[in-house]
This record gives structure tokens, C-alpha cells and sequence, in this order.
């Protein structure tokens, strides 16, 4: 038997992310590399061992394996525990029923008995595709000074973005008056980030109810959250200030690894406070050439670079060879740039190669509606000497588009 | 894999001729070629062959060993049988100083030999950078049937350390085996301190010359051993450095710039482990400008490195040019400042428009922690 818990987190890591086309071909979002040495999925999971939450569910569904593996026994983040750690949580089977995961709500109500092993007064909702560093603890502190049934974490969002997130309306004490989802005509610029404190024992009454509701969606946006403000349960926001960007499109992951190259952006990974943990690739020191040029560039170790590399992200055991031109791209682990290739405003996916004299993407002067055109080439592609890859253009394993 | 190697890893040697590299320190505990220390080659090798039980036998400044390999995680040795176990300075009830040498050392763990379930042991110097396979030098050991195989590789003498020549017959068993002090420019096959022995043979050897006052494992069991024809010599084509003072530490740290060194160390299958420090990775600033170099995670650089070594979460700033030079963990060289052949241990700063030159043949050495 497990020993209680106060808070217990559960982190939802099975969406596909369809719109990150090749490179979620293969792995859930969570795992997608990010910021030279890191996984999308790290910024979480540190965050909740650096808020001294030491219980972590990770839910997964879509393309688990790779999660699976990188979290492994949770040790890189110091999720080894005697009692707790982190668990890898995939839909399963029981005497009565078994399915997959319905929809977020759906998914925490299929482990109710794995937060109840621990039995905690608080469980925190945590979704495993945004950058940003935060402190629950803090939240969690919010949460109890309220008496609270439910706190969501809000940021301030310029009113022009604000329909495309979830809006919170709240009075003075921040308790939440309206919930609007995308809404067409905002009323307010706090916008859920997607992190949610519940007390455990009103979440779970609502879940059950909602699993109950054959027309439910059983989604928290569209489900529980409408549900327990229509009912009058205590919900509060918590305002963060700080850096945070969801990083579900190749656009706003392309522009997240950009903000690491911009002192302004308020990501700082450097702070030895707030370490952000990665599994660790057993790679020796980066090694750069006689004829490399590099110029306000994050670069990773191992690999080597004899190429012209300005305004990029050079992930773990990348090789840009001589002559090659890297700009305002992020080249992800262990890919390969050959000879005489340009790569301008481009994801490169791990293990891919660009062949010699290859033109990737294309220079962007800014972002077009919001979307920059960012050329992609998948994971393990390899792109023929020669070839162009268009700006805005994605190739995936198959050469399919 | 097979559990049929443990290994023996003696951490200190020639602790005086590091030019104070080594104060707060043992040999083995040096940091080498950006990220590693001198044990990571060690540890990784012994566990990449299967070699999961070591000992490591200290003798002195032993802290920052123990601070760096814990439990042994960051090799995979934290096993529930097996693992590390770290001998301090141990002297017997009846001696009144530590151990003088290593047949002394090794008597003292004799009971953690004999209780293990291997059946060979690697005996390793802890100045040796080299990925060895150890499982090809067993095989080999047990197919000609030698009583010890004696790793060596071919390399010059140039400095006065002790060094062991070998001489071999057309079938690799040792017919010479002498020390040398004079230098010397010719390629000598030169052992590297590295044997695998027969648990049974070893445990034998140092009874009997424990019980005869012996002290030196070369000179008292080695070369007598000549004479009876079952040393094997193994020749370690691929690069094996054996550091034993500042200048050849200076000088196996630059060949690593070189990219054949580098693919023989690090390129096969079998990695080199090191404990994991989670840095971020380097950022190379607008004016930054490197070269030939080798730089770890962690970095901010904004000034000029060439054919240089950069150890992690080093800063290198505005105007600052590093030329030949060890930059090794935490350093801040400030603005301006110029290094040419200088060597600056952990959490050196050299404060704003110093220029300090070392020659290749005698580089400079900056202490731990000091401000220049």
C-alpha cells in the first residue's frame, strides 16, 4: 500500500498532435525533441518535480513507445522513488470494461484508482505539450488559501488571441464567474493554460457523473469545468506570469526554439534553480571545425559542424558538414546536413539527412496571418542530393506530404 | 554480456608530477577531453565488457572520485549484485602507515576478490583514457592460455616517466619487460598498466609476495614472471592515452581534437558514460568565433576559441581570444583576456584583459578555484 499523498499529479501525453504532421507520425507530441537536447514532454515533467510533487501519472495512448521508453523509471527527473515516482499509464482492460481513452475527462476517470493508491486531497491536471517553467507549488498554495474546489491556471493573452483559447471571466478574488471556450467575442484575456488543481474528492464525484452522461464528451473544457461552474462549486483562476507557449503547431514549435536564441523571450533554461531535466544522450563534447561559422546559435554535444550555422538549434550528435548553410532552423538530434546544402526557416526531424546541395525552405522576412511557412522535413527522411524542399512544405517518410 | 570479469581500478599514480592539476584530487579523477573524467574511460570500458564488479582502490584525496561517481548510476552500476565499491586508504591492523604499493593494496581486498563469483580479473592503472573491449582480451587471454595479459600500445617515451617496455616473441608472450627513465623518440611497444589475470593466479601471486615483503606488482611479480613464458602481450592498435604528468596530459587532450582519435574513443558501439549534470546546451553568442574545438554543454561564448578544449558551462567573453588551451568546468574568462597553452582548472576566473602564455612544452597551469 501506497502512503498518502497531498497532491498527485496527472499528466495527459496521449494526444497525437496532428498538426505536427511527420514529426507525431511516429511519436506522441510529448516526445518530440525541443530545444537542442530536450523533449517537449521535460518542461512538465521538471516542473512538477522541482514543485516538489513527487507522484506523477503519465497518461498515453497515441504511439506510447517512445514516451515509454524516455521516461523509463523516471530517474533523469528524479521520479526513482521508493514511494511514488512516475508511472506510465496506458488505457487498460478490467472484469467489466475496457476502452480507449475517451477524451481528456475520460482519461483521468479510468485511473481514479491510481490517484486512489495515494490517496490525495489535491490532484493537478497537466498537459504534456507546452514550454514554460512553472511553480505549482504555488498554485497548489492558491488553491488551499481559497478552500477551493477547482483553481485554473490563467495567462494574460492579448485580446486579439484571445478566441483562440479558453476564457475565464472572474471577479476580484478571482473566483470564476463564465468559462467560454474559444470564444467568438471575448470578455476577458485570461486564458486557460490547460492546468488544472482539483480537490480530489469533488473531481472525482464529477467525473463519475460525467462518465455517466451518454452525450458528454467527456472533455474538462467542455464538460466538467461548464458542469461545476453551472453547479456553483468554488473555482478560482491563478494568474502565471512567465513564459509559456503551447507548441501545437510546426509554426509555434518553430517559433518556441527561436525564443531559446532571444534573451527578451523570458525562457532562460540556464537558471540552476529551476533545472530543466532531459534524459541524457551518453555523447561526447561538440566538435567544431576549421571551416565552421557560428552566430547566435544553441548548439547540443556531440556531432560535428564545419558548416555556417546563424539563428538556429543544433540538437545532440547533429553533423552540418563544410560548406553548409544553416539559418533560422532547428536542426533536431542526430540529423545530418550535407556539403553545399542551404536550410533556411526548417524543421529537420531526427536521423534525417539533407543531401549535398539540397535547398530546404526558403527565407521569411514574418509570419503570415500568424503562421510563419516553415519548410519540415520528417524523422529518418532523406532528402537526394539536389532536392528542393519548398517553404511551408513538409516531406514525411514515405516522400507523401 | 558475461559475468565472467570483475575489475580492479587503481585510482592514484604520480600525483606529484600534475603540476598542482591533482592537489584536490586523485590521477583518475583528472578531467579529460571536455566532459569526462580519466575514470569515466575505466568505469565505461569495465561495464561495456560485462565487468560489472569494481573496486576502486584509493589512496588519497579521494572526495571529488566519491562526489563524482555516487552509486554509480551514470554507468548502470547501481545493481542490486555487483556494482562499484570504493576501498579507502585501509592499512591492516598490523601495519602502522597505508599501503605502499599495489600488492599491499590488493592484499588488503583479497576477501573481496575471493568472494566474488568471477573467475578473471582486469587490474587498471586509473591514468589510462582508452575504450577498451575487454571481452576480445579474454578471449584471447583464454585461447593462448596465458597466466596474465599485459595491455600495451605502441607510443614514444618522450618524458621521464617510468615507463614499462614490452617485449614479445612471434606469439605475443612477453620474452622482456623493463622500465625506462631515459626518454626517447622511438616507438616502444609500452605497457599501459592495464592486465587481465586469472583470479586463482592473482590471488596466489600476492599471497606469496605479501609473505615476502614485496611491494611493486611490476617489478616483484611481473618481470619475474618473464622467465616462465605466460604473459600475453595485447596490442591496443586504436588510441590509448596514459596520462602521468602535466605535459603528456596537455598533449593526449589535444589529439582528441583530431577526428580519428575521436571516432576510436567515441564512435563505436560502446560509449563512454560520465555523470550527468544536466547543463543546457552552448550558446554561441554574435561574436562568437570557434575553431578546431571541442566544446561541452553549458557554454556561453562570445569571443574567440581556437584549437581549444571547453569543459562544461564555461564563459568565454567579448574580446577574449583562447588559443591551445584547457578551459576546464565553471571557468569565466573575462573580456578581453588572452590564454595561449594554459591549462585553468575547475571554476577558474581570469578577470578582464589578462593575457597568460604557456608554452606547448610546458603549458600553464591555473590552481582550482583561483581568480587571475
Amino acid at each position: 500500500m501506497a502512503s498518502d499523498k497531498q497532491c498527485v499529479a496527472m499528466l495527459l501525453a496521449g494526444g497525437q498532435g496532428t498538426r505536427l504532421g511527420v514529426l507525431t507520425k511516429e511519436v506522441a507530441k510529448p516526445a518530440v525533441p525541443f530545444g537542442g537536447k530536450y523533449r517537449i514532454i521535460d518542461f512538465t515533467l521538471s516542473n512538477t518535480i522541482n514543485s516538489d510533487i513527487d507522484t506523477i501519472g503519465v497518461l498515453t495512448q497515441y504511439q506510447p513507445f517512445e514516451l515509454n521508453q524516455y521516461i523509463g523509471n523516471g530517474q533523469p527527473w528524479d521520479f526513482d522513488r521508493l514511494d511514488g515516482g512516475a508511472f506510465v499509464l496506458p488505457p487498460y482492460q478490467t472484469a467489466k470494461s475496457g476502452e480507449w481513452y475517451k477524451g481528456t475527462a475520460n482519461a483521468i476517470y479510468q485511473n481514479i484508482n491510481f490517484a486512489d493508491r495515494y490517496n490525495p486531497e489535491y490532484v493537478l491536471i497537466l498537459s504534456g505539450d507546452h514550454i514554460y517553467k512553472m511553480d505549482y507549488s504555488k498554485m497548489l498554495s492558491s488553491h488551499i488559501k481559497n478552500g477551493a474546489d477547482c483553481t485554473i491556471a490563467v495567462l494574460d493573452v492579448p485580446i486579439e488571441q484571445a478566441s483562440r483559447f479558453g476564457i475565464m471571466s472572474a471577479d476580484s478574488n478571482n473566483r470564476i464567474t463564465e468559462f467560454e471556450e474559444k470564444p467568438k467575442h471575448p470578455k476577458s484575456t485570461k486564458a486557460s493554460m490547460g492546468i488544472y488543481i482539483f480537490t480530489w474528492a469533488k473531481l472525482k464525484e464529477y467525473l463519475i457523473k460525467d462518465e455517466a452522461d451518454k452525450n458528454s464528451y467527456n472533455d474538462f473544457g467542455k464538460n466538467i469545468i461548464p458542469n461545476m461552474l453551472r453547479d456553483g462549486q468554488k473555482m478560482y483562476t491563478y494568474d502565471f506570469v512567465g513564459y509559456w507557449k503551447d507548441v501545437g503547431t510546426i509554426s509555434s514549435l518553430w517559433e518556441a526554439n527561436m525564443d531559446l536564441l532571444d534573451p527578451q523571450s523570458g525562457m532562460n533554461l540556464s537558471d540552476r534553480k529551476w533545472i530543466v531535466y532531459a534524459r541524457n544522450a551518453a555523447e561526447p563534447p561538440r566538435y567544431v571545425g576549421l571551416n565552421a561559422k557560428l552566430f547566435n546559435s544553441v548548439v547540443s554535444e556531440g556531432g560535428e559542424i564545419d558548416g555556417d550555422i546563424s539563428n538556429s538549434i543544433v540538437s545532440t550528435g547533429v553533423v552540418v558538414e563544410k560548406g553548409a548553410i544553416v539559418k533560422d532552423s532547428v536542426l533536431m538530434p542526430n540529423s545530418i546536413i550535407r556539403k553545399g546544402a542551404v536550410v533556411s526557416h526548417a524543421i529537420v526531424g531526427w536521423n534525417a539527412e539533407v543531401g549535398e546541395n539540397c535547398v530546404i525552405g526558403e527565407h521569411q522576412s514574418g509570419p503570415i496571418n500568424g503562421e510563419w511557412k516553415i519548410a519540415v522535413v520528417g524523422p529518418r527522411v532523406s532528402i537526394k542530393k539536389g532536392d528542393k524542399v519548398a517553404a511551408g512544405e513538409m516531406i514525411g517518410a514515405e516522400g507523401g506530404k | 554480456m558475461n559475468t565472467k570479469m570483475m575489475a580492479i581500478l587503481f585510482a592514484s599514480g604520480n600525483e606529484n608530477k600534475f603540476n598542482d592539476l591533482t592537489i584536490h584530487r586523485t590521477t583518475t579523477s583528472m578531467p579529460f577531453a571536455g566532459r569526462y573524467r580519466l575514470v569515466d574511460f575505466a568505469l565505461s570500458s569495465f561495464v561495456n565488457s560485462g565487468a560489472t564488479r569494481i573496486g576502486i582502490i584509493t589512496r588519497n584525496n579521494y572526495s571529488s572520485l566519491m562526489d563524482h561517481i555516487r552509486m554509480g548510476r551514470d554507468w548502470d552500476l547501481n545493481r542490486k549484485n555487483s556494482g562499484i565499491a570504493v576501498f579507502p586508504p585501509f592499512g591492516l591492523n598490523t601495519s602502522k602507515e597505508m599501503y605502499k604499493g599495489k600488492i599491499e593494496a590488493l592484499y588488503t581486498i583479497l576477501d573481496f576478490i575471493e568472494k566474488a563469483p568471477e573467475d578473471y580479473v582486469i587490474l587498471s592503472n586509473g591514468n589510462i583514457a582508452a575504450n577498451i573491449d575487454y571481452t576480445k582480451v579474454l578471449e584471447r587471454h583464454i585461447e593462448k592460455g596465458a597466466d596474465l595479459t599485459i595491455l600495451c600500445h605502441k607510443a614514444q617515451c618522450v618524458n621521464s616517466s617510468k615507463r614499462v617496455i614490452v617485449g614479445r616473441d612471434k606469439k605475443d608472450f612477453v620474452n622482456d619487460l623493463y622500465s625506462v627513465e631515459v626518454p626517447s623518440q622511438d616507438l616502444k611497444l609500452v605497457s599501459l598498466g592495464v592486465y587481465v589475470v586469472a583470479k586463482d593466479i592473482l590471488l596466489n601471486w600476492i599471497q606469496q609476495a605479501y609473505a615476502r615483503g614485496f611491494v611493486d606488482f611490476e617489478t616483484d611479480i611481473l618481470f619475474k614472471e618473464v622467465k616462465n613464458g605466460k604473459l600475453l602481450a595485447y596490442e591496443i592498435t586504436e588510441f590509448a592515452a596514459i596520462i602521468d604528468d602535466v605535459k603528456t596530459y596537455y598533449a593526449e587532450s589535444m589529439k582528441v581534437l583530431d577526428f580519428d582519435i575521436r571516432e576510436q574513443l567515441f564512435g563505436g558501439k560502446n560509449k563512454i558514460f560520465t555523470k550527468v549534470k544536466d547543463s543546457v546546451p552552448t550558446t554561441y553568442g554574435e561574436k562568437a568565433v570557434v575553431v578546431n574545438s571541442l566544446i561541452a554543454d553549458g557554454c556561453t561564448i562570445n569571443g574567440t576559441v581556437i584549437n581549444s578544449i571547453l569543459f562544461r558551462n564555461v564563459k568565454v567573453e567579448d574580446g577574449v581570444v583562447i588559443r591551445d588551451s584547457i578551459v576546464m568546468e565553471d571557468g569565466t574568462i573575462m573580456e578581453n583576456s588572452q590564454l595561449s597553452h594554459v591549462i585553468t582548472d575547475k571554476r577558474v576566473t581570469v578577470q578582464p584583459g589578462r593575457e597568460l602564455k604557456g608554452l606547448q612544452t610546458y603549458p600553464i597551469v591555473v590552481v582550482k578555484n583561483k581568480v587571475v
